[in-house]
């Protein structure tokens, strides 16, 4: 017996639903998702919990997360409930769910708060620039770099990286560790036996580095002419996905390589790899924001106020970091240090906002979800044998 | 009877459909045999124009004196033949039609030598049956051009404007001591949001300037001698015991309303509330002027001491009326559900649609039942609807919409409202789905449930609960905690039906008044002459009852306004020379056509022409054989089976 909560309707407009009460299922949107099976009417299902307020069966489902947004459910939709918009909100939502601090439901639902946070944690790096700055030489190295590592030498800043990294792998793998407990351990149905966790694992990994499901989605890539079965959103996903981690890799692990005052050639790798890395970010980014702006496709078609932060702040660390490159290698020290300081400011808030309690720990619950999915079907399949 | 000696026979091809199998020349050949056919031709098709026009000019030029015409089912052709006997001077019951097509061609086309065979015996039994018909005469009697409308609510008031704008005069009998019927207690009102007190002022306003409608209250109808044409109905008029001039001052009205000591349950709102025995509705409602009602009413005075326009002197009136036609539109019944069905009467917050609907017009800016103010209300729906066991097996129509407007108003009334449908299957046809569409907008939450497996209303400490096993959820179980339950109760016939009985309505298997045809004769019945309109011919919402009271108003209108009314000649008759008045034609009459009348110094029985309907019940119930079937007699029945057996 479940109570039905006629009030998480409401909650769930805030997360970004707001047609979803339209739907009189008539499962037009099963028919058509791919991830429908015989008893799994998928994502009615999931309209329909919501509808009546089921939160426990919502927060131990891990459909929500096997949805890549193709948007075929809601381009077929009669009603405009707009299905595949609630699998978007039911995401947010879950992460909220999962996010034992409440701060993440605080972001998505209330735009004070996250802007609040950004700015907040924008003025604690200001703070910590205004007090602990190097020497703001505007002398040049031999080699005509501007002295960057005086200002802010590469050091003291790794340090900074590291207790970062610590507090953001805490946040996220205690959220990740909730969402085992959520849909695993809860779900008193189903006994794992712990050899199904290794055997499943390549299945974390191979997620985890390609996202490969997006591919999936059923817009298909025209190149002169042929078809090719692979989605450009998932193209475009992961130029982004691959210049953001090459980026990390490179400031959280070889800081001291990566952000030197010397100027290399421009064959040297540490200029190419920066290069790739930002031409990745910037040709993800122009997509994402076209594809918000034109609404062509179903996944662009509703923006949520978290979408638009997210996008403007990696936009705009991308810009100040490009900056500081280009004041670097033309000599203006002033600039560079400004702008620096500036990318931090951006930087940080972006990264300890998105990364676990909003949209990049998508990254992470995605991977995740399909692991404990593989898990469940196999713990299935041996229960059923015994 | 004459004998007929210049019968014509015409056997049609049918294009191929009988010629394919029916050799029609061999048919007309052997007819052409018998003594008294003069004519016998085969016609491609026998309703062409030019065919119906060679048969007139034939029976005219050689004086036939009956036609038979071989060819498809009289359902089809038999008033064509019957029209073309009459252009050419021939009695039309002189005709005789023969289904060669349906009973030989296409029933037999395996095997075409014997459809011939069977073509040629029908066709002389025909020939046979045709030999001793006889030329009736359709009767005419007088009608008034006066139209009773009983009950006046939507439809009936709708009627009577109609009528009295086709001319027809109106006697509007309502038994109630004011206007409206059911309408008037609803408030807002589905598709057009008007209330329905304003629906029915804007009716009686329009009513009330017409010289040639009588309005009777607190009145109706208790006897009805007299037949189509010709009613003879009496009514009888409840006191008001308030004087016909009174001009109403609310003010002092309510002083004398306060002075009344008794108190009875307020039928109006449901027994949601308690009325004195001097009352009014509602502060607009029509006629003006309160009444008492006399069954409560104590006789003690206290009201007359107040007020000179009372006079509990007043004695019941009797009318009588003469009328040409009859509109019923006495409409219906909420259903009231049994004590304990979905916790009606033993659960506190368990109401029906219809007290939901006084409770929002008796609320103000809260809604509130019990000193409890409502957010979360339940709606089980087809509550005495939809029966697979009880007795009303079929859907109420207007509830799901109603329910589902009802609960779109409340939304927009109050604050913080949770509207949950527990339903059936939701059906709100047609235009109506926009409704359904609006309320699942608005956040309402839809839960259907299984025929077999009702939701269950059941009060815990705290409150009320609902639970349903969801099909929208593959049967999840769920409980709904609901501040009020609404049962949505579907429409059943008026308790009292006595007028049936009066009249000899004809009821259903439904209990609700039944018309002759559905489809075809929607609002007749019959009773020649007594139609009906309105929900008390089965549930329907006020449009499709305002459309059938239209189609009853011109239908009667039709009916009576030339003054007098054709009768179909094809009745029963008797030959009171064998009657011996043994009763059991009376007893198996269903429509009181038969009566005892005095004729050559014995009792016998006699047809009255207007009531008899030709079904021929009487004839094999009697005794003497006395009784025969105009165009259906015994001579022509006996006369086509020894043609057949021949
Ligand atoms: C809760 C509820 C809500 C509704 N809401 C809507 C709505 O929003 N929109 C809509 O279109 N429809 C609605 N309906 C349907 C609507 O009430 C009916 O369609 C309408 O009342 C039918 O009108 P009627 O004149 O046929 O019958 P009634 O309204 O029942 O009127 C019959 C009249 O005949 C009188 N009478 C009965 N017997 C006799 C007798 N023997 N002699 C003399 N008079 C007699 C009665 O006193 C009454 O005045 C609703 C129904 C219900 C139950
Ligand atoms: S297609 Fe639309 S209306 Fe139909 S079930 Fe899916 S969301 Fe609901
Ligand atoms: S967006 Fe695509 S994958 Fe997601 S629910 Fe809709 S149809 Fe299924
Ligand atoms: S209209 Fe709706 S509630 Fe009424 S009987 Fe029909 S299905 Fe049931």
């Amino acid at each position: 017996m479940s109570k039905l909560n006629p009030k998480l309707v409401s909650e769930l407009q805030c997360y970004g639903a707001k047609e979803f009460s339209a739907c009189y299922n008539c499962g037009n949107c099963t028919a058509v998702c791919s991830l429908a099976s015989e008893n799994n009417e998928f994502p009615r299902k999931m309209i329909r919990l919501s509808t009546l307020g089921l939160e426990n069966e919502i927060e131990s489902s891990l459909e929500p997360w096997l949805c890549y947004y193709c948007g075929e459910c809601s381009s077929t939709c009669p009603r405009q409930a707009e299905p595949g918009e609630l699998m978007m909100s039911l995401r947010r939502y879950l992460t909220a769910r999962y996010d034992w601090t409440g701060l993440s439901k605080r972001f998505y639902t209330s735009e004070i708060w996250e802007l609040g946070a950004i700015f907040l944690l924008a003025a604690f790096i200001l703070v910590m620039f205004i007090f602990f700055h190097g020497p703001m030489t505007t002398e040049l190295t031999a080699e005509s770099g501007v002295k960057l590592n005086t200002f802010a030498p590469w050091k003291t800043i790794e340090i900074g990286d590291w207790i970062m990294a610590a507090l953001l792998g805490f946040f996220l793998l205690s959220n990740i560790f909730n969402m085992y407990l959520k849909v695993i351990v809860r779900n008193k149905n189903i006994k794992i036996p712990i050899k199904l966790y290794l055997t499943t694992l390549w299945d974390l990994a191979f997620n985890f580095a390609t996202q490969w499901e997006f591919s999936k989605s059923e817009n298909k890539t025209k190149i002169a002419g042929k078809q090719f079965n692979i989605s450009p959103y998932w193209i475009m996903h992961w130029f982004l996905m691959s210049g953001y981690v090459l980026m990390l890799i490179m400031i959280m692990v070889f800081l001291g390589w990566f952000q030197t005052d010397n100027i290399y050639e421009w064959w040297h790798p540490q200029r190419l790899l920066g290069y790739y890395a930002t031409f990745g970010l910037m040709a993800g980014l122009i997509y994402f924001f076209y594809n918000r702006i034109k609404k062509e496709q179903e996944s662009g078609k509703h923006s949520h106020f978290s979408d638009w932060v997210f996008i403007v702040l990696l936009a705009l660390t991308t810009i100040t970091g490009i900056l500081v490159h280009f004041f670097r290698i033309y000599g203006l020290p002033l600039p560079t240090y400004y702008m620096y300081v500036f990318h931090l400011m951006v930087l940080f808030p972006m990264l300890m906002i998105e990364v676990p309690f909003s949209k990049w720990s998508h990254l992470a619950y995605r991977p995740f979800a399909i692991y404990f999915a593989k898990v469940i079907k196999a713990a299935e399949k041996v229960n059923s044998k015994d | 009877m004459e004998e007929k000696n210049k019968i014509g026979v015409y056997i049609c091809h049918c294009g191929s459909n009988i010629s394919d199998y029916v050799d029609v020349e061999k048919v007309r050949e052997e007819v052409a045999k018998i003594k008294h056919v003069s004519i016998s031709k085969t016609t491609m098709f026998a309703c062409a124009d030019a065919t119906q026009n060679e048969i007139v000019q034939d029976i005219q030029e050689n004086d036939l004196d009956a036609i038979v015409v071989a060819s498809c089912s009289p359902k089809l052709h038999l008033d064509t033949f019957k029209n073309v006997a009459e252009r050419a001077g021939l009695n039309p019951y002189n005709y005789v039609q023969i289904n060669i097509r349906e009973q030989c061609s296409w029933a037999h086309s395996d095997k075409p030598v014997q459809a011939t065979e069977k073509a040629i015996q029908l066709v002389k039994s025909g020939i046979a049956r045709v030999g001793y018909s006889e030329a009736l005469i359709k009767t005419k009697i007088s009608a008034e051009n006066v139209v009773v409308v009983i009950g006046a609510g939507v439809s009936g008031m709708r009627s009577a404007i109609e009528l009295a704008d086709l001319g027809s005069y109106v006697y509007l009998i309502e038994r109630e001591y004011f206007v409206g019927g059911r309408v008037s207690q609803w408030g807002e009102l589905f598709t057009t949001n008007e209330t329905g007190k304003e629906t029915i002022s804007r009716l009686y306003n329009k009513l009330i300037e017409y010289k040639n409608i009588t309005l009777f209250t607190g009145a109706e109808i208790i006897s009805n001698t007299g037949t189509v044409g010709n009613f003879d109905i009496q009514v009888k008029i409840r006191p008001r015991y308030i004087k016909p001039g009174c001009k109403v001052d609310p003010e002092k009205l309510q002083r004398v309303i306060d002075a009344c000591p008794v108190e009875v349950p307020d039928e109006f709102n449901f027994n949601l509330t308690t009325r004195k025995a001097i009352y009014k509705n509602f502060e607009s409602e029509f006629p003006e002027i309160p009444a008492i009602d006399p069954d409560h009413c104590t006789r003690c005075g206290e009201c007359e001491k107040l007020c000179d326009d009372i006079d509990l002197g007043q004695k019941d009136e009797f009318v009588n009326i003469k009328a040409g036609a009859i509109i019923i539109n006495t409409g219906y019944d909420p259903y009231e559900p049994k004590t304990g069905e979905f916790g009606y009467k033993e659960i506190e917050n368990v109401i029906t649609l219809p007290q939901l609907k006084r409770l929002i017009e008796l609320n103000g800016e809260e809604l509130i039942y019990k000193n409890k103010r409502i957010q979360n209300i339940g709606y089980i729906y087809c509550v005495g609807s939809r029966q697979k066991d009880g007795e009303n097996k079929y859907c109420s129509r207007y509830c799901c919409t109603s329910t589902i407007y009802t609960a779109i108003v409340i939304k927009n009334k109050f604050k913080d409202i949770h509207n949950f449908h527990f339903d059936k299957s939701i059906r709100t046809y047609g235009k109506l789905e926009l409704l359904y569409r609006e309320a699942s907008e608005n956040g309402d939450i839809f839960l259907q449930f299984w025929d077999e497996d009702p939701p269950v209303v059941s009060s815990n400490g705290n409150g009320t609960v609902v639970s349903i096993k969801d099909m929208l959820s593959s049967g999840k179980e769920i409980e709904v905690d609901c501040d009020l339950v609404v049962l949505v109760t579907g429409m059943v016939p008026r308790q009292d039906n006595k007028i049936a009985d009066i009249l000899k309505a004809p009821i259903g298997r439904d209990k609700f008044f039944n018309e002759i045809h559905p489809k075809l004769r929607p609002v007749e019945t019959v009773i020649d002459g007594v139609l009906i309109s309105g929900a008390c011919q089965g549930p329907k919402n006020i449009s499709e009852s305002v459309k059938s009271s239209l189609s009853a108003a011109s239908k009667a209108n039709s009916l009576v306004k030339k003054g007098e009314i054709e009768l179909k000649p094809t009745i029963a008759f008797i030959d009171k020379n064998a009657c011996v008045w043994c009763d059991e034609c009376v007893k198996a009459c269903p429509f009181d056509a038969i009566i005892k009348v005095q004729s050559n110094g014995k009792n016998v029985a006699e047809i009255i022409e207007a009531k008899c309907k030709g079904g021929g019940m009487c004839l094999p119930v009697c005794p003497e054989n006395a009784i025969n079937l105009k165009g259906y007699t015994d001579n022509e029945m006996e006369a086509m089976i020894t043609a057949l057996a021949d």
